[in-house]
């Protein structure tokens, strides 16, 4: 019974590789490759790694821990098979963690992670509190109000970063958080919404980008102005710098959004991410990276608005 | 008025929709009704242009998405957005003025909540509050009493006999056929894409007993209970 279980989970896993149109194998491979990567990198940079990566262990194995799930699971096996599977699949979670903790030599967290990672397979978590994190950006939904509520705590970390930044008086660190806040708003462009939510729209698909452009540029604006005004009085001499990061976090807004409704209804496609990565490296072929996907989105977004 | 002149869609090789032919006129209410698959929310979205397909749907309006209120059969809703920011959301696409929201409440929904946390009852009634907010002309309810309390269901009744009476056309599909029966004018039976009989109110217990026969049959035999 939980053989044919956790083979229908590895057929699964592989029909969404498969779906990102990688051979399931490699994917794996990649996987475990990027996974090992990022562990070694994490130990080279900081004294607390351990810590980090068991933390990310039980975040992923807190997942599986997700009350509908587990009462779905509940009602499909006995008592006995429900136990086992939960161990299995919590063990199995952490396993790659502690199999690296323990080849850095961290045996505490290792010990201490496997632990917890089986205590947890003993509870479920409500997933739905009805709190309901207040918003700035409530007037204009959806991206700003629904991707603030999920990076809140990058917001925070932003602002906190520029605090210190003033009190050590170290620009390049406030431009580090002027570049968080603006990472964080371009990932509220990175996938694409349910096609009601462009359908309703009674515009045309030049108003409707305006319209989005326009809202995320004031709402970027919004999410900076602590950042930019504080940097800008206490390094003016520096205003120049600040003006130029500030200009180009607004035309990588406008690539983002752009470029999302350039490949909808689907997902940003592989060579659409790759120019927008290229530009990244070489800020001048968003002269016409813009252009091109502006024409791609009114291309797109004529089938559905027109 | 909608006009619905030999409608095919095909997915691929297979055909939901043949040469489906249907007039909607101001002022009516009129039901779709039709096993599971056989073409009614397919040629909901033809209607409301989110599907391709072959014929004519024509209409007296410059773009019919504008005047059109469409209640999907199961609305989608973002994790982290509230009931009151969806109405908002809803009403800044078609460029109106939110007011009055609280009053509108009609279904007492807790708007300052995650909709995404609203049973499915609730997530239906705010995704019709939400197209009722909206000055529209054509509605298009896909199952608008799917999932819904006792008391909300004859709130809806009361709601699309008073859009008939403001001259609105309402289009509702729904898998109860009494529902369909307190507030449509007529009522279309689709079998396998094509539209098989279209009954008026005098015809409405034909049609049921109809649906009724080719529905049971003998298949409860077939299953073997017990």
């Amino acid at each position: 019974m939980l053989v044919s279980y956790f083979k229908l989970q590895l057929i699964m896993f592989c029909r969404k590789l498969r779906g990102f149109g990688m051979n399931p194998v490699i994917g794996i491979m990649l996987l475990i490759a990027a996974f090992v990567g990022l562990s070694v990198y994490l130990f080279s940079k900081t004294e607390f790694a351990a810590h980090i990566l068991a933390l990310l262990a039980l975040i992923l194995v807190s997942k599986l821990s997700e009350r509908t799930r587990n009462d779905f699971l509940k009602l499909s096996f006995n008592n006995r098979a429900y136990r086992k599977l939960r161990l299995i699949e919590n063990s199995s979670a952490a396993l790659p963690f502690i199999a690296v903790l323990c080849a850095r030599q961290s045996f505490a967290a290792a010990v201490i992670l496997m632990f917890l990672a089986l205590l947890m397979a003993t509870v479920s978590f409500r997933s739905n509190f009805h709190l309901t994190v207040p918003t700035p950006f409530y007037r204009k939904p959806f991206e700003f109000t629904v991707g603030f509520r999920k990076t809140w705590f990058l917001f925070l970390l932003a602002y906190f970063l520029t605090f210190m930044a003033l009190s050590v008086s170290n620009f390049n660190l406030g431009i580090l958080a002027l570049l968080l806040i603006f990472l964080t708003i371009l990932s509220f462009y990175s996938a694409p919404e349910n096609e009601f939510y462009v359908w309703s729209f009674s515009d045309t698909p030049r108003g409707f980008l305006l319209r989005k452009v326009r809202t995320a540029l004031w709402y970027a604006t919004l999410s900076a102005a602590p950042i930019f005004v504080s940097l800008a009085v206490f390094f003016f001499n520096q205003i120049e710098m600040l003006l130029l990061f500030q200009s180009a976090g607004y035309i990588y807004l406008v690539a983002m959004v752009l470029g999302k409704y350039a490949a909808y209804p689907r997902e940003m496609s592989l060579p659409q991410g790759i120019v927008l990565g290229i530009s990244l490296m070489f800020p001048p072929i968003l002269i016409v990276v813009i252009p091109m996907f502006y024409l791609q989105s009114v291309r797109r977004l004529s089938d559905i608005l027109v | 008025m909608i006009k619905i002149e030999n409608v095919s869609k095909f997915y691929g090789s297979h055909q939901v929709l043949k040469d489906v032919n249907l007039n909607f006129m101001d002022g009516r209410v009129y039901g779709i009704v039709g096993e599971n698959g056989s073409g009614k929310t397919t040629l909901f979205r033809c209607i409301a242009g989110l599907e391709k397909y072959h014929g004519n749907i024509t209409t007296h309006f410059d773009k019919l998405k504008n005047h059109l209120g469409f209640l999907m059969t199961e609305p989608f809703f973002f994790s982290k957005i509230t009931g009151r920011e969806y109405l908002q959301l809803l009403a800044n696409a078609r460029t109106i003025k939110l007011s009055d929201v609280d009053e509108r409440n009609i279904f007492e929904l807790p708007l300052h909540q995650y909709a995404s946390t609203y049973s499915t009852g609730m997530k239906k009634k705010l995704a019709l509050l939400a197209i009722l907010l909206q000055p529209n002309d054509c509605y298009i309810l896909d199952e608008p009493y799917n999932g819904v309390d006792i008391q909300s269901n004859i709130l809806i009744t009361q709601i699309i006999h008073r859009l008939r009476e403001l001259g609105k056309t309402v289009v509702i599909s729904s898998h109860i056929f009494s529902t369909l029966r307190d507030t449509c004018d007529e009522i279309h039976l689709l079998h396998q894409g094509r539209i098989i009989q279209t009954a008026g109110r005098e015809h409405f217990d034909q049609l049921e007993a109809r649906m009724k026969a080719s529905t049971t049959g003998n298949k409860i035999e077939k299953l073997k209970l017990g």
